[in-house]
């Protein structure tokens, strides 16, 4: 069965003047549907670049991507959008809000792209869904960052995309935060929401399914988890 | 939630900015909305002035400017006249259906309360000639007839600002003859509210003015024949023609080169404001480039973006024309009085007549203000790559 994401040979190289870098050097990758995946690295390594091919915001230099079955390679713009708005949902690491937006306008934002109707019922549902039940009407300044950033994840699951992707989550917040957002994203695992997380932090990669070590733009390890969760 | 609501919000994030933009389209818009109002204003007052006369052509002095035949208008005294001659020649003309010497007199009183003096109008006029050029004159009292003597009609504007009324006697002339106010003439909207009237005869007596006439008035019987009977009438030595459509060009020509200029500052306006609403525009586009990448990765297209930001431009000069628009409405009398002065002629009514068109135009203007200042900053932001944005760079 291939794999809700599949890469083969992947490349990226960026101009930096005449400078070429090679931010992803053949990267092979699959993630199969309802995966939780997490991906490492030091600084540089690419995680950021791979994760914006997997969200459609950048497109392979060279190498073949699908994503749901259909090859990103040379798509057009208006197709890569669509793409997006119908899988994907971001999640980044300084979170993204729209300041003068309430908590609940945040999560509907989206249905304004993707001209869905979204009905009070399914905002209340995802706020609830992120333990926001009675912040929706609260603006982004008057929330903490762990808030902010349920936030933003109620706002990247409001479209039912079937992958979210995380860029470090949960590099602008603490331990015990941390730990709640990764929390989060088990649950909605456990929803059938497959999973793309992007961390510094080892041992809560080390609660995802499977992770991946990216070195100098090459995938160098791949660790399973233990089988048998400790629950 | 839609564009147009994400957009306020949006702007709401910079509100010093924002409402120093919209001030600078308020401004422009009203400005352009005034002249606008004014122009309209301008012309029916001037064409029902002019249709008050009853008149299609005047015959003055040789000579006279045509800026003359307006001060005539108003009651402005030339110091040149026609004789009882030349008003033969003018009413014997194929086409003539009616003409009418007049006299016009100009004196200063002075008011006994506080000292100042005004200029007043004495209009010397055939009554039975001149009630079928002005058939709807209509009279408290009694209208004169030609040959009395020692009678006169006033307006009622001038009788109400001096307290007159029907059965008083006024002192005229040098030699402070005793003249009977027989009538008060109903108001009429024009200037005739502001006049005395005597009988031609009379007039020239007590003043004068034996045998001269400052004008005649002349109604022809077919409207299309009016050209040609003034060339007739030309053709009278010492009579200079002066068609109604003549005077009402001149006027109006008159006024729309001051209105020119009046544009042109508008123009100006309109510009700097534009350029105003850019560069807010394209500082709070720069600034959110990262938020235009995120909204990008949540399912934005370009066009979504171009949209907002469009969204935004329309909202700040929509804001400023609905501004602009009150503002001008509420301030039409300073504005009237600015612009009267401007003006090389100016009627008496009031000048500023708005219409619900208007008000349209003005709004619509103000949308194509914002489409229009606002078509770059959005191109400009819905060409960004969704991954560079969110790294922060933009250009
Ligand atoms: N648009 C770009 N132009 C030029 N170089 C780029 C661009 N995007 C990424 N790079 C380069 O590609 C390499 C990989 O970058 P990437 O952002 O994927 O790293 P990362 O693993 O996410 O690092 P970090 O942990 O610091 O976020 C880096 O050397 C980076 O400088
Ligand atoms: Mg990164």
């Amino acid at each position: 069965m291939s794999g809700i994401i599949e890469a083969k040979g992947l490349c990226k190289v960026y101009l930096r003047g005449r400078e070429e870098i090679q931010a992803l050097r053949n990267v092979d990758f699959s993630v199969e549907a309802g995966e939780f995946i997490s991906i490492i690295g030091p600084s540089g390594s690419g995680k950021t670049a791979l994760l914006n091919m997997f969200g459609c915001l950048d497109t392979p230099s060279s190498g073949s991507l699908r994503l749901n079955g259909i090859e990103i390679a040379g798509l057009k713009e208006r197709d890569l959008v669509k793409l997006r708005r119908e899988n994907i949902g971001f999640v980044f690491q300084q979170f993204y809000l729209m300041p003068t937006l309430t908590a609940r306008e945040n999560i509907e934002l989206p249905l304004l792209f993707s001209k869905k109707s979204g009905s009070k019922k399914r905002i209340d549902e995802v706020l609830q869904m992120v333990g926001l039940a009675d912040r929706g009407d609260h603006l982004p300044g008057q929330l903490s960052g762990g808030e902010m950033q349920r936030v933003a994840i109620g706002r990247a699951i409001i479209n039912d995309p079937k992958i979210i992707l995380a860029d470090e989550p949960t590099g602008n917040l603490d331990s015990v935060t941390s730990e709640m957002i990764f929390g989060l994203f088990s649950e909605l695992n456990k929803r059938g929401l497959t999973l793309v997380v992007v961390t510094h932090n080892l041992d809560l990669a080390r609660r995802a399914e499977k992770m991946y070590s990216l070195r100098d733009g090459r995938i160098v390890s791949c660790e399973e988890r233990a089988c048998a969760e400790v629950v | 939630m839609n564009f147009f609501t994400l957009a306020a919000k949006n702007l709401q994030r910079r509100r010093g900015r924002t409402m120093l933009t919209v001030i600078g389209v308020a401004i422009a818009i009203s400005v352009l909305f005034s002249l606008l109002a004014l122009n309209s204003g301008y012309e029916k007052e001037l064409s029902k002035e002019v249709n008050s006369l009853g008149v299609h052509i005047l015959a003055v002095p040789k000579g006279c400017p045509y800026e003359a035949a307006s001060l005539i208008m108003h009651g402005g005294v030339i110091p040149k006249y026609l004789s009882d001659s030349d008003y033969q020649n003018v009413s014997t003309i194929a086409g003539v259906e009616l003409a009418s010497p007049m006299l016009l007199h100009q004196f200063m009183k002075k008011d006994e309360k506080t000292g100042v003096s005004t200029p007043h109008i004495i209009y010397g006029i055939n009554m039975e000639e001149t009630r079928k050029l002005k058939p709807w004159w209509t009279v408290e009292g009694r209208f004169f007839s030609d040959n009395e003597k020692g009678v006169m009609l006033v307006g009622r504007g001038l009788a109400d600002k001096e307290n007159l009324s029907v059965g008083q006697v006024l002192p005229v002339g040098p030699k402070k003859e005793n003249f009977t106010i027989v009538g008060i003439l109903d108001r009429t909207g024009d200037q005739d509210d502001q006049f005395h009237f005597f009988p031609l005869k009379e007039a020239q007596r007590v003043f004068n003015k034996q045998g001269m006439i400052t004008t005649i008035a002349v109604k022809v019987r077919d409207v299309s024949r009016i050209a040609a009977v003034s060339q007739e009438m030309e053709k009278i030595p010492d009579i200079q023609v002066v068609t109604m459509t003549q005077i009402m060009g001149t006027i109006m020509n008159l006024a729309g080169s001051a209105r020119s200029l009046l544009l042109t500052v508008i123009a100006i306006a309109l510009i700097i404001s534009a350029f105003g609403i850019i560069n807010t525009l394209l500082m709070s586009v720069n600034e959110r480039t990262r938020e235009f990448g995120m909204m990008k990765a949540i399912g934005a297209s370009g066009l979504d973006i171009a949209r907002m930001v469009l969204a935004e431009t329309v909202f700040i000069t929509l804001l400023g024309g609905i501004l602009g628009t009150v503002a001008a409405v509420v301030g039409s009398s300073i504005i009237e009085s600015f612009v009267k002065g401007m003006l090389p002629y100016s009627p008496g009514g009031s000048l500023i007549s708005y219409s619900p068109q208007l008000v349209g135009f003005a709004l619509a203007f103000s949308v194509l203000l914002g489409l229009v200042c606002g078509i770059y900053p959005a191109v400009k932001s819905s060409r960004l790559s969704p991954m560079e944005a969110i790294r922060g760079g933009f250009e």
